[in-house]
């Protein structure tokens, strides 16, 4: 789609509003069919046209930094879709998965935090501004961030002040600082509170000594400072901020010391995590070729839409899922590998595999107003395939959740299914038995997971690895398949 | 200064971006700072401050 292109045809009639976008009363977005749309207000529809005059607009939309728009002309909205009205209607590229910074590694915020403040540069440039700042308004497709939200642009006014200057430190700048300079993962606070760290809790958080450090004095220090002292003199500020005469140089300079510093903000995984990575892509023995031959020949036996790879790791199974799927999602619980599988693939350009850290027995849930603003992963598109490796026996065993659950709970998707059992002569499973009380984990022993697998899915194909301790299985949903008999001997 | 946001820019945060903005805050600083001391001095009434300026097409949307 010409990201200037303009077209007649209106949406079409049934519409189904997204509940996560309602707080700027200039826009909104819905779904019809397959499309993306935006209703906009007079205010928001002016602010576009002007947009659309922009290099900017040209420039970044070209290289994909901004989503794909079109305004689609005489397209009427619903009624009541936006209180002041609506004037026009915008369609935008559909973004393949939804993602939120929770789920982010630290190198995806930063990502993020840097497309925003280039764009805002980008704007102020040509007389426009970014009205907030938030990360829910950057998606991701593969490893390249995405700005979505087209009504944040509005025209520059005269002595007004970055207005989302405190949403980029609460929503970004504090979450990158926790990580690279406290070493603290902000993907549990991001999740309690989808308006970010206050200035006040972060400063709460730091230590004396970390005023020294770079960003730390005028951003957490002055800033919580600054907000006590004057945070109920709301009108005051604004007309001594406007007759000390607040220019657009202030902004970009502003703006332009916030883009240096999240620069130069770095974090890695331990050592421990970068030396497994490397491992993992290289070794050869039997088992691992034969698992890597085995998920390949499923993966690629027929064209399948979008694959989750839970449990992840390092991305070696996503890569090879992606050979046959349109789009993967790779998930770990860990942050250190996801990190480095999300930068060797924003090195090779990759668009079509999603990586983020999520805890599968503790999963994102339905967040924001009435618990829909930000969704839970299957409300977000269920899969077609789903690889489960080397996984089963943190769930059941690490996790406590019951064999029967987590089965359940993947038949639930309505997936095809690769899963891997390793028994409990395992080594990683004798370690995650290790400390846990002798008779705990009855159900994790290969029969009852093979009924309960047999039960929920039909399993068309069964293989033992080598080494003998680890088995892969490949099933449909119930009902779609030829399944095999289990009970009979191995083949 | 009418900020027609949706989002509560934070008064804090705006005189942050006024100390915090450099050698581009200089003079700003300075009149935010100059303002206050004339208003302090009882030189100019708190209601000067306040009271909403035309600024040109600026205000008007």
């Amino acid at each position: 789609m010409s990201p200037s292109q303009t077209e007649t045809s209106p949406p079409p009639e049934a519409s189904q509003l997204e509940p996560g976008s309602f707080r700027d009363p200039e826009s909104r977005v819905f779904y019809a069919g397959e499309g993306v749309y935006r209703a906009l207000s007079e205010e928001g529809l002016s602010d576009f046209k002007a947009l659309r005059e922009t290099k900017l607009f040209e420039r970044f939309t070209g290289d994909g930094r901004l989503v794909a728009t079109e305004l689609l002309e005489g397209a009427d909205a619903a009624d009541g879709l936006l209180a002041k009205g609506s004037a026009g209607i915008l369609r935008h590229e559909r973004i393949p998965f939804v993602s939120y910074p929770y789920e982010w590694p630290f190198s995806m915020l930063k990502d993020a935090a840097l497309l925003q403040l280039d764009l805002n540069l980008a704007a102020l440039e040509e007389d426009m501004i970014l009205k907030d700042s938030t990360p829910y308004n950057v998606q991701f497709k593969g490893a390249r961030p995405v700005f979505v939200d087209i009504g944040s642009f509005e025209r520059l006014r005269e002595g007004e002040p970055w207005v989302g200057y405190r949403q980029f430190c609460m929503l970004y700048l504090y979450p990158l600082l926790l990580q690279a300079v406290k070493g603290v993962a902000p993907h549990a606070l991001l999740r309690g509170a989808i308006d970010g760290i206050t200035p006040t809790q972060m400063r709460g958080m730091v230590s004396f000594r970390d005023r020294f450090r770079k960003g730390f004095y005028l951003n957490v220090f002055l800033h919580a400072k600054l907000e006590a002292r004057h945070g109920d003199r709301g009108k005051e500020v604004k007309a001594e901020v406007r007759k000390a005469g607040f220019k657009k140089e202030l902004i970009v300079a502003n703006v332009a010391r916030m883009r240096k510093l999240v620069k130069g903000l770095e974090w890695s995984p331990p050592e421990g995590v970068w030396v497994a990575y490397g491992e993992r892509n290289s070794y050869t023995d039997e088992d691992a070729r034969r698992k890597d031959e085995f998920v390949r020949e499923m993966s690629t036996s027929q064209r399948w839409g979008l694959t989750w790879d839970i449990g992840a790791n390092n991305g070696r199974y996503s890569r090879i899922a992606a050979e046959g799927s349109d789009y993967v999602l790779a998930v770990d619980a860990d942050q250190g590998p996801v990190e480095l599988f999300y930068r060797s693939m924003r090195e090779e350009g990759d668009e079509k595999t999603l990586s983020l850290t999520m805890n599968l027995a503790d999963p994102s849930p339905g967040l924001g107003w009435r618990g829909l603003e930000r969704k839970s992963l299957p409300d977000r598109g269920a899969p077609d395939l789903v690889l489960a490796l080397a996984l089963i026996h943190h769930v059941a065993i690490a996790a406590n959740v019951p064999v029967r659950e987590f089965v359940t709970w993947l038949a639930s998707l309505g997936t095809s299914l690769v899963i891997e059992f390793p028994t409990r002569e395992d080594p990683m499973v004798r370690k995650l038995l290790g400390p846990k009380r002798e008779g705990l984990h009855p159900d994790y022993e290969r029969e009852t997971f093979e009924r309960e697998l047999t039960g929920a899915f039909d399993v068309e194909r069964r293989e033992r690895l080598k080494s003998g301790t680890r088995l892969l299985y490949f099933a449909r949903p119930k009902g779609a398949g030829r399944p095999i008999d289990l009970t009979a001997a191995e083949g | 200064m009418d900020v027609l946001a949706y989002l509560d820019p934070g008064s804090g945060s705006m005189i942050l971006q006024i100390l915090a903005g450099g050698v581009a805050a200089v003079a700003v600083t300075a009149r935010l700072y100059w303002n206050r001391i004339l208003k302090f001095l009882r030189i100019r009434k708190d209601d000067e401050v306040v009271e909403p300026k035309q600024q040109g097409q600026t205000d008007s949307a």
